[in-house]
């Protein structure tokens, strides 16, 4: 179904090393660091990790719903990634330029740092403030026709389960390969394919279902 | 082949990720089944509507001036150690730990020049208001039109409220950039004057004020809720302000529940 020339699962490579509860205050990055970032290191990884913060931060926003969550994960995103920065130039033509490679670091610290702080009150925050949006769509006026499909568009992608909302931003906004997708998720290509067309009926669904937004 | 796989081929085919020998099965599938041709229209839609109208977000200036600071500081220490006491290193790592935390507060607006920094930004953005035309994105004196108007323009959905029953009307509401983020501005009139309301989501536990200033003959009030930064500013006098600072406090703690409202000063 898909090409066979394309390696196999990608979910093994070495970024699996990065561990998932890693300490990344700025005291323990600098102790790890101790010795062995060159400053040409720095300027490296300012220039290939350092562009890619909006992608970074609009991933950590769909996955954590929130400014202030994601403006943290996205630092503490960095740091992990400033520590770990070595495993990712050992093959770096293979990786790409980074942005993946950066985006899979996000991914894993949004998921820590939720468990870690929110616990699951996050999805019910956001669902009530969207059933208070929903009154007021009541009363639509012919010129907000765009904006509340728009709006029952958010409201679809919000209320996917997380490893769905994830593929679709990281296809849909970001643009990646299911190559790169697999490699941020770490699942198997086959998994994106379906993940992905799973994402688009519930969505269809959502919309379709929506008569206000359909 | 059944109907879900071949759901499933459409996506792949769709995101170009189809090997090509597949590729070519599937359009001549597409062809003769009507049914399946419509699903990719469908399909092909549905992508280009989420890249429409679902944004990419950007990162606010002060997330990548925190993330290069972290990052030098991060990186940087190791140069610094090596000509320098231990003790001596460890208060240079210390302060420019507090750095890094001063940056943040100030995005917070929990620091006094931090707020100093934002009077002058809403009072900017007051004055701006007053010139014609930059007064209102959207001119309506319906909340339930100004509020859904912000939607996908703002990350967060601000509470509107109307108060033309108490004598100051709603008149519209606009985009703005204050500290760092793009902000809900909200004018309400008052006989010949305005009242520029500027809100975005609070910091957590940052629950404060209020506090009061007054610059160019303008006066500001400001306020946290557990939700919202406020920050009202107007030529308006002081007494008439506060009595339309309260009629937005009583309103917002009637939204949100109860143990929210604050008193002013």
């Amino acid at each position: 179904m898909l090409d066979a020339a394309d390696p196999p699962h990608p979910a093994l490579i070495p970024w699996g090393i990065i561990p998932l509860s890693a300490e990344s205050s700025l005291e323990g990055v600098r102790d790890h660091l101790e010795g062995r970032l060159e400053p040409s290191e720095l300027e490296r990884f300012e220039a290939i990790v350092l562009p890619h913060l909006d992608a970074a931060y609009s991933l950590a926003r769909y996955l954590t719903r929130n400014d202030d969550d994601a403006q943290d994960v996205v630092q503490d995103a960095y740091l992990r990634a400033l520590k770990y920065f070595g495993g990712f130039r050992g093959g770096a033509s293979e990786r790409g330029d980074g942005r993946a490679w950066l985006l899979a670091i996000v991914r894993n610290t949004a998921y820590t740092w939720q468990r870690r702080h929110r616990g699951d009150a996050l999805a019910t925050e956001f669902d009530e403030e969207l059933h208070s949006d929903a009154v007021a769509e009541q009363h639509p006026a012919s010129a907000l026709e765009r904006d509340t499909a728009r709006e029952a568009l958010h409201r679809a992608l919000d209320r996917l389960p997380r490893e769905l909302r994830e593929v679709i931003v990281l296809r849909e906004l970001e643009g990646l390969s299911y190559k790169e997708i697999g490699d941020v998720t770490g699942v198997p290509m086959g998994t994106v394919m379906s993940r992905l067309s799973r994402a688009r009926r519930r969505l269809q669904e959502a919309l379709g279902a929506d008569p206000e937004g359909g | 082949m059944t109907h879900r796989e071949i759901e499933l081929q459409l996506d792949a085919y769709v995101d170009g990720e189809l090997a090509p020998a597949d590729a070519r099965e599937l359009e001549a599938h597409l062809k003769e089944c009507a049914e399946c041709a419509r699903l990719h229209e469908a399909r092909v839609a549905l992508s280009a509507a989420i890249r429409q109208q679902v944004p990419a977000f950007r990162a606010p200036d002060a997330l990548r001036r925190r993330v290069r600071a972290a990052v030098r500081d991060a990186a940087g220490a190791r140069a610094g150690r090596r000509v320098l006491l231990p003790v001596a290193a460890r208060w240079l790592a210390l302060a420019a730990s507090l750095a890094v935390v001063a940056v943040g507060s100030w995005q917070l607006g929990l620091s006094r020049a931090g707020t100093d920094a934002l009077a002058g930004q809403v009072l900017a953005s007051h004055v701006r208001s007053l010139m014609p035309g930059h007064l209102t994105d959207v001119v309506s004196s319906d909340q339930h039109t100004v509020k859904p108007w912000f939607n996908g323009k703002l990350d967060f959905s601000p509470p509107v409220y109307d108060f033309a029953g108490r004598g100051f009307p709603l008149i519209g509401g606009r985009l703005d950039y204050v500290g760092g983020r793009a902000v809900a501005a909200l004018a309400y009139g008052r006989r010949q004057h305005l009242i520029n309301v500027l809100l975005w989501p609070a910091a957590r536990g940052s629950v404060g004020g209020p506090g009061v200033a007054s610059r160019q003959g303008y006066h500001l009030l400001h306020w946290t809720t557990p939700d919202y930064v406020y920050w009202v500013v107007s030529d308006l006098g002081m007494a008439e302000l506060r009595d339309f600072t309260q009629l937005l406090q009583q309103a917002d703690s009637a939204a949100s529940g109860p143990g929210t409202a604050r008193p002013l000063p």
